[in-house]
């Protein structure tokens, strides 16, 4: 190619213009890669993973005479600790309309708030209208650890 | 020799002849002997059907009825039994009344599978002395004096049957030697219900211990082949209950088990046979069956139902409807035909039971607040709703939303929760109910929103990167051709 | 650019670079019709970059442990700003590497460039691409999902299959008889530390030969004095040419990620049955399905060692082929050669086929 003292200025212009898109492309193509990263970096308010829904807690987190309702996977359980000191887990979920049991301490049993259902400490529906008694889980002790699996 | 043996045999045969033209002149020989020593049977046996029908003491106890001599008449090779013991009894009447050409032989129409049927129900249990059935036939129907059921001295017509089970089911001591978790109150209960009342009365066409719980084929009200079993017992109570013929005379409606089959109860009971749900005796009792009084249905129903009852009965409701005369309960859901309680029953528009009593013009206290409540739990269904429909939005979308539709849960208890509330007919309270849910629903869609934005957020950075890189790109690629050009032309 | 300049002056003082990029200039790249293979290589280095650095932004978040690694990549996934991107990426580009590795390795066999007196590079380049499956499947268990374990459950039972040494080395991979969280913890190890580090010292290896040597070039392409007819210079236009594929695959990698983000499944149940129809990932499919085809019994050997026996030689024979392909060595044409491949390439293929579908 014979350089043309017409062409020149454009050619000059036009490697200008080059090296400028190019230039801009490379810093905005460094830059959405930077910046998903650096997002990255930064800790999420949440923080950390929260615990696993099969390890349920501490043994020292549950008080004889209590019940906690944990989260295993979608589902509630709810994990009770008699006042003679047995770990028991059922599904938390009324077999009557759904809803989500407690333990009652007073009431000395599992029940459900919506339509006074009562489950005895064994899962068993022995009052009210839930037909069925509630689904049972195994309950393993490791260490300090309570870990909650489904029964198979 | 030949001779003697001859003579000897029509010399039997003569007196076989004549003992029977005796018998068919003289009858029943057993009886008439034992009338003459004045023994009780005998006595009860000329008022009993098989004595009218022809039938003789040899017909249940065996032996020779035509001579007048004992020892040929209670002779065990005429096929004499004497007194039968145990099963033996009961065997001995289903000799006959267990084959159906016996008994149309005497021209009866009577059913023929009593015996069979009584060796289904729990009567046929064996006794504590452990060789025969706890009941015989004539445990019930006596031995002697047997007369059909129809007959009002029988022990089993309509009016004496109550006595005749009580003999046994009233008696603490005895019943305690079978089941003595099995109450023995049934009589006195039974005399404060209507069925009783009437039976005492002389009213044969009422209910009694059979009615409900059959004859010969009396099973534990356990056992799911019962008349009584929870799930069969409504058909039994509408076999009188729901034929407007038997019913004519009584002041009170056969459509109880029709509208009961339609009911929320009844589809539970009869057709997913949860034995959980009412059958009759639940609401009516058993054997104490009456309709509950009008300032006791909530009681009733509040069996089950507790915390609606509580709710109930502390609210301005309860007096207002004892006061009435209304039937608590009853007045908003019915009583047999209950159908499952949507939100259609609140409020004041067209459908909703409030506008029954309040309206715009009377009662107007109550008239804003059933509003009110419809109006709020209205929008916490559609909250809730529209939360659903966003999480099944983000999740579609593939975007991680488990934790949101955990918390889901509760805004659709929350709403459950209300819907008892509302027997608390107190606005305040309501209002906390329901807020807890929209609050839990509001958490929900703001969280099913953001995973909802994070996925166009996506797509859009994608877009821009795409944008960068293909400008990047395109610039890189003339950029290269511009220095083969220029290598091109330099070399 | 002034400040550049500055920045090479003070390195070269010290350091000397001038030889470096004077040989670096030097460098060329022949052109012909098969150049587009030469790409290749750089691709899958440049894969592998990326494993490496989206590894280590996965490395700050990941949970190893059964109790934690599945909520830790679902916190990744949910929680971690473009969290969801450096995982996909990662696990997409886990399946691209192993692609254009495999794409490479074939062009370099069908350009025999295997041949005198670059067999150490190709035994570097085998060894890499062996250690890459590693890296596959000890990758494919560390997020502890339903389909991780039960895929590491089936592939380990099948290295115990192999006579004497299969069951020491099944108990050595699973640290324990069963796969349990001591896998996890192995597989975490191997993956981040053991097979990187053994990798990079291959690479190491791969890359000065490359640049030692300088490209091969198609038998029959060279003129008389062993030079290529077309040629352009390795720096820059190679190297930008190089760049430019690179930022292509880059896309292709985002657009996945969005469009096609990665799975996680369930959580691993130890004591839940496996789900029907469980496979391992699609490069080892070919063989998996194999062995689904060898009848229980051949003779005296039982059916499955038998296949892995065929395998097993079958990589080795692969491996060695530049000590037993003598036509090559000497500059021949080989035929035979491009017939293994193109079967081998077709078995590889028809069988993937076979067992995706199944």
């Amino acid at each position: 190619m014979i350089p043309n003292d017409g062409m020149k200025p454009v050619n000059e212009d036009k490697r200008d213009f080059l090296k400028w898109i190019l230039s801009g492309g490379l810093l905005a193509f460094v830059g959405s890669v930077i910046y998903p990263v650096l997002a990255y970096l930064k800790p999420p308010p949440q923080g950390d993973v929260e615990v696993s829904s099969v390890k349920a807690c501490k043994l020292n987190e549950i008080e004889k005479d209590s019940g906690k309702i944990i989260k295993f996977g979608t589902k509630p359980v709810i994990l009770i600790r008699t006042a003679d000191g047995q770990l028991r887990a059922f599904s938390a979920t009324c077999t009557h309309l759904d809803c989500t049991v407690q333990f009652s301490k007073d009431r000395g049993l599992i029940w459900c708030a919506c339509h006074n259902g009562k489950y005895d400490l064994s899962g068993r529906n022995v009052s009210g209208p839930p037909p069925r008694p509630l689904d049972e889980f195994r309950v393993v002790v490791q260490g300090e650890d309570i870990l909650i699996s489904k029964k198979t | 020799m030949d001779r003697v043996r001859s003579i000897r045999r029509t010399a039997q045969l003569i007196v076989m002849l004549t003992g029977w033209t005796i018998l068919a002149v003289a009858g029943d020989q057993c009886l008439k002997c034992h009338e003459g020593l004045g023994d009780k049977p005998s006595v009860l046996f000329k008022h009993d059907v098989h004595y009218r029908k022809g039938v003789s003491c040899a017909g249940c106890h065996g032996g020779n009825a035509g001579t007048e001599d004992m020892e040929q008449a209670m002779d065990k090779k005429a096929g004499f039994k004497g007194v039968p013991k145990g099963d033996d009894i009961s065997k001995a009447c289903a000799t006959c009344h267990s084959n159906a050409e016996t008994m149309k032989k005497y021209g009866s129409s009577l059913p023929v599978n009593q015996w069979e049927a009584l060796q289904t129900s729990v009567h046929a249990k064996l006794s504590v002395k452990g060789t025969e059935h706890i009941a015989q036939c004539i445990t019930c129907h006596n031995a002697h004096g047997i007369v059909p059921v129809r007959n009002p001295q029988s022990p089993v017509y309509p009016l004496n049957v109550i006595k005749t089970c009580a003999r046994c089911h009233a008696d603490a001591a005895f019943m305690r030697t079978y089941n003595p978790s099995l109450p023995v109150d049934q009589l006195d209960k039974y005399r404060t219900s209507v069925h009783g009342t009437r039976n005492l009365r002389g009213d044969p066409k009422t209910a009694e211990c059979a009615s409900c719980h059959g004859s010969h084929d009396i099973r534990s009200a356990k056992d799911a082949k019962s008349n009584v079993y929870p799930v069969n017992l409504p058909a039994v109570c509408a076999k009188c209950h729901s034929n407007a013929d038997y019913m004519k005379g009584y002041p009170i409606p056969t459509d109880q088990f029709e509208k009961f089959s339609r009911s929320v109860h009844g589809i539970a009971l009869l057709q997913k046979h949860d034995v959980a749900a009412p059958a009759c005796n639940s609401c009516h009792g058993n054997h104490g069956a009456a309709p509950p009084g009008v300032e006791s249905i909530s009681k009733v129903c509040g069996t089950c139902h507790a915390l609606n009852a509580d709710l109930f009965s502390s609210s301005p409701h309860k007096k207002a409807f004892d006061d009435r005369k209304l039937p608590e309960c009853e007045t908003c859901h019915g009583n047999h035909e209950i159908i499952a309680a949507t939100e259609k029953l609140l409020g004041v528009k067209e459908g909703a039971v409030c506008s029954r009593c309040h309206s715009e013009s009377q009662n107007i206290k109550g008239y804003g607040v059933a509003k009110t409540m419809r109006e709020l739990i209205d929008s916490l269904e559609s909250s809730t709703r529209t939360a659903g429909m966003m999480v099944d939005d983000a999740e579609q979308k593939g975007m991680e939303i488990s934790e949101a539709k955990f918390k889901l849960r509760d805004a659709r208890q929350a709403r459950l929760q209300s819907r008892t509330m509302v027997h608390s007919f107190n606005e305040q309270k309501f209002r906390e109910t329901v807020e807890k849910g929209l609050t839990t629903a509001q958490i929900v869609r703001s969280e099913a929103e953001a995973a909802i934005q994070e996925y166009s957020f996506r797509r859009i950075g994608l877009g821009i990167a795409t944008i960068i890189i293909t400008i990047l790109a395109i610039s890189l690629y003339l950029f290269i051709k511009r220095i083969e050009r220029k290598q091109q032309a330099g070399s | 650019m002034v400040l550049l300049k500055k920045l090479y002056d003070w390195i070269d003082e010290r350091v000397q670079l001038e030889n470096l990029v004077h040989f670096l200039g030097k460098k060329y790249v022949p052109i012909h019709r098969h150049s587009i293979w030469y790409y290749f290589g750089g691709v899958s280095l440049f894969l592998f970059i990326i494993q490496v650095l989206t590894g280590i932004l996965l490395l700050l978040y990941y949970k190893s442990g059964e109790e934690l690694a599945f909520e830790s990549i679902q916190f990744i996934m949910s929680k971690v700003q473009f969290g969801w991107l450096i995982r996909s990426v990662h696990s997409w580009t886990a399946n691209l590497f192993i692609l254009t590795a495999m794409i490479h390795m074939f062009s370099v066999y069908f350009e025999k460039s295997y041949r005198k007196p670059r067999e150490i590079t190709w035994l570097t380049g085998m060894l890499m691409f062996f250690l890459a499956m590693g890296f596959g499947f000890s990758g494919y268990l560390l997020p502890w999902n339903e389909l991780a374990f039960f895929a590491t459950k089936v592939g380990t039972d099948i290295a115990g299959v192999v006579p004497v040494i299969g069951k020491p080395i099944m108990v050595f991979l699973r640290g324990g008889e069963e796969v349990t969280g001591a896998t996890l913890s192995r597989f975490f190890g191997f993956h981040v530390a053991v097979l990187p580090g053994m990798f990079t010292v291959l690479l190491g290896i791969h890359l000065i030969l490359v640049q030692r040597q300088g490209m091969s070039e198609p038998l029959g392409v060279e003129d008389a004095h062993g030079t290529p007819k077309k040629t352009m210079p390795f720096f820059p236009n190679f190297l930008l040419r190089d760049l430019l594929f690179w930022l292509i695959v880059l896309n292709l990698l985002a657009i996945l990620a969005v469009f096609f983000p990665w799975e996680l499944g369930k959580k691993a149940d130890a004591f839940a049955s496996a789900p029907a129809g469980i496979k391992p990932e699609w490069y080892f499919l070919f063989m998996f399905q194999t062995l689904k085809y060898i009848p229980a019994q051949l003779f005296i050997i039982d059916g499955e060692v038998f296949g892995i026996l065929l395998f097993g030689v079958g990589g080795l024979l692969w491996t060695l082929v530049p000590f037993w392909d003598r036509k090559s060595s000497r500059g021949e044409k080989n035929r035979f050669i491009n017939y293994v491949g193109l079967f081998i390439i077709f078995y590889m293929i028809v069988l993937t086929i076979l067992g995706w579908i199944a």
